[in-house]
């Protein structure tokens, strides 16, 4: 081997230390990169291809009963491959001592031969007999049943049943009805055998159909025709449609909370680039100035400069290639350790480790390329220097030399010399400086965005408070009096404001007169008070008005022609009707579908329960009732109304909804963490670097400090108070730096989940906890290379060359 | 090297003319050098003197190129220093001129053998085998051939200056130039390392050596007295 290369394998080995520092910024940087697409890829091909596995349905109908005859004959349409009958109906499970929670169950009209909407058996066995019951596992935290166990069903009428738990399974179709809030908005589900409706007090009738196409499963267009033929059938043969979904076989219910990861992920990838950049250029500009001497030596005896920069990226090549055998196993790990955790959080499937190609290739290329770009800078102005100033070691005098603030900082009154001495030290070097902050900054200012996203999300769905300003939502089996349940409530001394409100499923009429996606609509009574509307546009619904609806945001986004004034066509009970627009308001986006307000007199009309009501909402006297004191609330109205005979199918807290819409979001925040503390990593990785080097540089220095008189302790707290202090400053960049960040998170995952940016928030939370984080993080990565310098003798640190 | 008349018509190896070199300090411009002319023949051996600071060092690094003069001229041999570009300059000094330092600025991670290897590795006038070949041999003619695989940290001073030696004539440059070379070292292995020069010079070499030992100063052909940057003599 030629002796150049000898010396870049002794450069490599002779300083271990500042070698691993070399390898350990590029694999971090590699790692990051390599989990990102390793978790783009696998999110998106697990998500997809998993859904698609169950065989979902890509066309939903609710009408009301069909016989099985019809449902065969729907098999034999054509671009119909499979069609299934299903009843599925809301009733009350036994969740505590006195406690009943909703169920949603499933009936299957074949359970033994259903192939659409497949569940996975987790434990026990499918398909469940007769009197038994299957339930679904993402929801099994809220009941403590186990396999085996007795499972109490409430009737409609009150009466208990007891249903043999046989299986746990999971499904990954909760959500895909489209109508209501998804995934984590739904109740318990649990699955049973048509033989079992009788005995849960059901007709053996089925309400719904399920149809897959057998071609173009994610072709929108081609499937929506599929679902017009279908819906011309139900016509045809007279059975009345209440609601109809289509969906691609790929479309997975929590799709959009997907998307916001992978907006996540892009935004991250960026900056981990820009990070990982940061810190190669930090360390190798450290690694040039220890080596401008030696740089100068060679060419004094015949090394020309192309000669000298190929010497050191041969040796970058090297750290690259070490840092990327270290990151392809670690990116794997991580990668899979987290899609092991966000997989049962969105309800699919993780396949578990697998090859991803890409990653493999953007690692490689990434290590190619990055840090030879990176030590470009450093190599080009090391080997440019003059001889002389090269084997004077005054590489970096320029650097060195302190300037106006340095001085001014190591002459503040007050300052002891020891700290005069860091704050001189840590000015010094200002581009090591410069690129040091700026990694640990861009960390921070993640860190600190993160808590700001999830402010920001917070902030959001509090806004939702306003469609459920009622302390308790009761759900009544059958309509009762208005006037009557307020006059019972009133009696309550804890009751305040009751309100009935009107609602309806309905769907909206497409101009070519099929009925398309479904709309929940509300009808509050005039001048209720239990609903604050955010306008985006228009007004909100006023007293007196016929036939007037507020659309929520998400129809300018489904019907972009849509506007005040136009007319709609909603079909309400299998009867269609027209509606004016009034206004359009902000919910929840795409994320809770089409939603309506109108007035309680219009919709009660349509659905004829003028007078009466199922939904039924009152306040508490006191004010600003937690979510806990809500459901004890809800617990004493239901046992209240019961005793006077009335026949409840819900009770819950008004906070509910939002309690489980946040919860499901939580995903996305513990993901951004986790993201945001490996970005941490990288800038203390960076920072430990910087002080390794810091005190390396200045050895000799410190053997000077300690042969005319420091002890051990004062060279410790020099070292110390230089990284803590490089800490602190970053902090506070990462304060500002957070704004930018924050609003592009915001604007991301708003987008990516809602369809609308989240509103921006900037909470202390991020700062707080970032300063500790910061200082752990300044502490541990001086506190080596402290001790490193103490321990070495005064002989050792003065004969260091 | 070739030998041809310089535009003079002497037959000196190396010819300064009139060479300025002054660096801007903070309190201004310094004159280094004061236009400093003088000639050094083939074989000899021309020690350099002089207070700290008055410029030898700066004299020195105008013959090697490794350093820019302000203005005026220097040759060695046919070519002229002043003119060639920093990389031509390191490829012609790697092959034609040997430069030994007070601080023998060795390569610390590099084994002795490696060390004197550099210099034909990056010039390339020696085939890989016959450069280690000539490397042992060097290592042997400063007797160091046995500590041959040691980093330059394991052995002495002095043997470190003797092992810079041998990387200065890696190349077989026919002109060595040694800065303050005894500097460093106690005055029994001065005397050695002196005498591998003075072997160097019986061989045909031409040394230009800096140096404050009077000692040594008095056994060399020639010596010229540099006082704040102009020769006092020559």
């Amino acid at each position: 081997m030629r002796p150049r290369w000898r010396k870049v394998l002794a450069d490599l080995f002779g300083n271990p230390v500042r070698s691993l520092l070399v390898v350990a910024s590029i694999m971090i940087g590699l790692v990051a990169v390599g989990m990102i697409t390793i978790l783009h890829r696998t999110v998106s091909d697990d998500l997809r291809e998993g859904y698609q596995a169950v065989n979902p349905a890509n066309i939903q109908v609710r009408s009301v009963p069909v016989d099985d005859d019809f449902i065969r004959h729907l098999t034999h349409l054509p671009g119909v491959q499979d069609a299934e009958g299903l009843r599925v109906f809301d009733l009350r499970i036994r969740s505590g001592a006195e406690q009943f929670k909703s169920i949603r169950i499933k009936a299957f009209a074949d359970i033994q031969s259903a192939v659409i909407d497949r569940v996975r058996l987790v434990e026990g066995r499918w398909p469940p007999g007769e009197k038994e019951i299957a339930l679904e596992a993402n929801r099994m935290v809220d009941v403590k049943y186990r396999v085996g166990d007795l499972v109490e069903i409430k009737l409609a009428n009150g009466t208990l049943r007891s249903l043999r738990l046989v299986g746990i399974v999971n499904d990954q179709t909760i959500g895909s009805d489209g109508g209501g809030a998804g995934f984590f908005l739904a109740p318990i589900q649990g699955y049973i055998t048509r033989g079992t409706l009788e005995y849960l007090g059901q007709p053996d009738e089925m309400t719904g159909v399920h149809l897959t196409v057998s071609e173009g499963q994610n072709d929108l267009a081609h499937i929506q025709a599929v679902a017009d033929r279908v819906l011309q059938e139900f016509e045809r043969d007279g059975v009345a449609t209440s609601g109809v979904v289509v969906r691609r076989s790929t479309d997975h219910p929590n799709a959009p909370y997907i998307e916001a990861i992978k907006a996540v992920l892009y935004l991250l990838s960026f900056l981990v680039l820009f990070l990982s950049g940061f810190l190669i250029i930090n360390t190798l500009s450290a690694l040039l100035n220890q080596q401008i001497e030696q740089i100068g030596v060679m060419k004094t005896f015949g090394a020309t400069r192309f000669a000298v920069i190929g010497i050191y990226l041969a040796l970058v090549l090297v750290f690259s290639l070490l840092g990327l055998v270290l990151a392809i196993p670690l990116a794997n790990l991580v990668a899979y350790y987290e899609l092991g955790d966000i997989a049962p959080t969105l309800n699919f499937i993780a396949r578990g480790a697998r090859l991803v190609p890409e990653s493999l290739v953007i690692q490689v290329v990434i290590a190619f390329l990055v840090p030879q770009a990176a030590a470009l800078y450093p190599v080009l102005r090391g080997t440019g220097l003059p001889i002389q100033r090269a084997l004077s070691g005054a590489g970096s005098s320029a650097e060195m030399e302190m300037d106006r603030l340095t001085l001014w900082l190591s002459r503040l009154k007050g300052s002891s010399r020891p700290m005069a001495i860091s704050l001189r030290n840590t000015f010094r070097q200002r581009v090591r400086l410069a690129l040091t902050l700026l990694t640990l900054a861009l960390g921070g200012a993640i860190f600190i965005g993160t808590f700001n996203m999830r402010a920001s999300l917070e902030s959001f769905i509090s806004r939702l408070g306003n469609y459920f300003i009622a302390d308790i939502i009761v759900t009544l089996n059958e309509p009762y009096r208005v006037g009557e349940i307020q006059a019972a409530l009133k009696r309550l001394p804890e009751v305040e404001t009751v309100e009935g409100w009107a609602t309806a499923s309905g769907q909206i009429v497409l101009p070519d007169g099929q009925a398309g996606e479904t709309v929940l609509i509300q009808g509050p009574p005039d001048g209720s008070v239990l609903v604050k509307p955010i306008m985006l546009k228009g007004r909100w619904i006023l007293p007196g008005d016929r036939h007037a609806v507020a659309l929520n945001e998400y129809f300018l986004t489904r019907f972009p022609d849509v506007d005040i004034g136009d007319t709609i066509k909603l079909k309400i009970g299998g009867k269609e009707s027209e509606w004016t627009v009034v206004g359009f308001f902000q919910f929840a986006g795409k994320n809770i579908g089409l939603m309506a307000y109108t007035n309680y007199d219009s919709l009660s009309r349509e659905t004829h329960t003028y007078g009466k009501s199922v939904d039924i909402r009152a306040t508490s006297t006191r004010k600003g009732l937690s979510l806990a004191e809500q459901e004890a609330m809800s617990l004493r109205v239901e046992a209240y109304l019961t005793g006077l005979g009335y026949k409840v199918k819900e009770s819950r807290a008004g906070q509910t909804i939002r309690g489980r819409t946040t919860g499901g979001l939580d995903a996305l925040t513990n993901f951004l963490l986790f993201l945001s503390m490996l970005m941490a990593s990288v800038g203390s990785i960076g920072l430990m670097g910087t002080m390794s080097l810091n005190v390396l540089e200045r050895t000799r220095e410190i053997g000077v400090m300690r042969a005319i008189g420091a002890s051990d302790r004062e060279i410790f707290r020099i070292v110390l108070a230089e990284g803590i202090l490089i800490g602190l400053i970053s902090w506070a960049i990462s304060l500002a730096a957070a704004f930018p960040v924050s609003a592009g998170l915001a604007r991301a995952i708003g987008s990516s989940i809602f369809g609308t940016p989240l509103p921006f928030q900037y909470v202390l939370t991020g700062p707080a906890i970032w300063s500790g984080v910061i200082l752990l993080f300044s502490f541990v990565a001086s506190f080596l290379p402290a001790r490193s310098a103490v321990r070495m003798t005064i002989r050792e640190i003065l004969a260091y060359e | 090297m070739q030998f041809h008349p310089t535009p003079n018509g002497s037959r000196a190896l190396i010819r300064l003319e009139g060479v300025c070199k002054s660096y801007s300090t903070a309190s201004g411009p310094f004159a280094a050098l004061k236009s400093v002319s003088f000639e050094v023949k083939a074989g000899e051996f021309v020690g350099i003197t002089g207070k700290s600071g008055a410029g030898k060092t700066t004299l020195v690094n105008m013959i090697t190129g490794t350093d820019q003069i302000t203005s005026g001229e220097v040759w060695v041999g046919d070519v002229a220093v002043h003119r060639m570009s920093e990389d031509r300059r390191s490829r012609w000094r790697g092959r034609n001129i040997g430069v030994v330092y007070q601080s023998f600025h060795l390569m610390p991670s590099l084994s002795l053998i490696d060390n004197v290897m550099l210099p034909m590795d990056f010039c390339g006038q020696f085939r890989p085998r016959e450069s280690r070949a000539r490397a042992v041999e060097l290592l042997r003619e400063v007797e160091l051939e046995q500590h041959a695989l040691k980093l330059p940290s394991e052995i002495s001073g002095g043997q470190q200056q003797r092992v810079a030696i041998a990387r200065a004539l890696a190349n077989d440059p026919p002109v060595i130039i040694a800065d303050e070379p005894t500097g460093r070292l106690d005055s029994v292995t001065a005397e050695v390392i002196f005498e591998i020069f003075a072997g160097l010079v019986r061989r045909g070499k031409t040394i230009v050596m800096v140096t404050h030992d009077q000692g040594l100063v008095e056994r060399v052909d020639r010596v010229l007295q540099l006082r704040d940057g102009v020769l006092d003599a020559a």
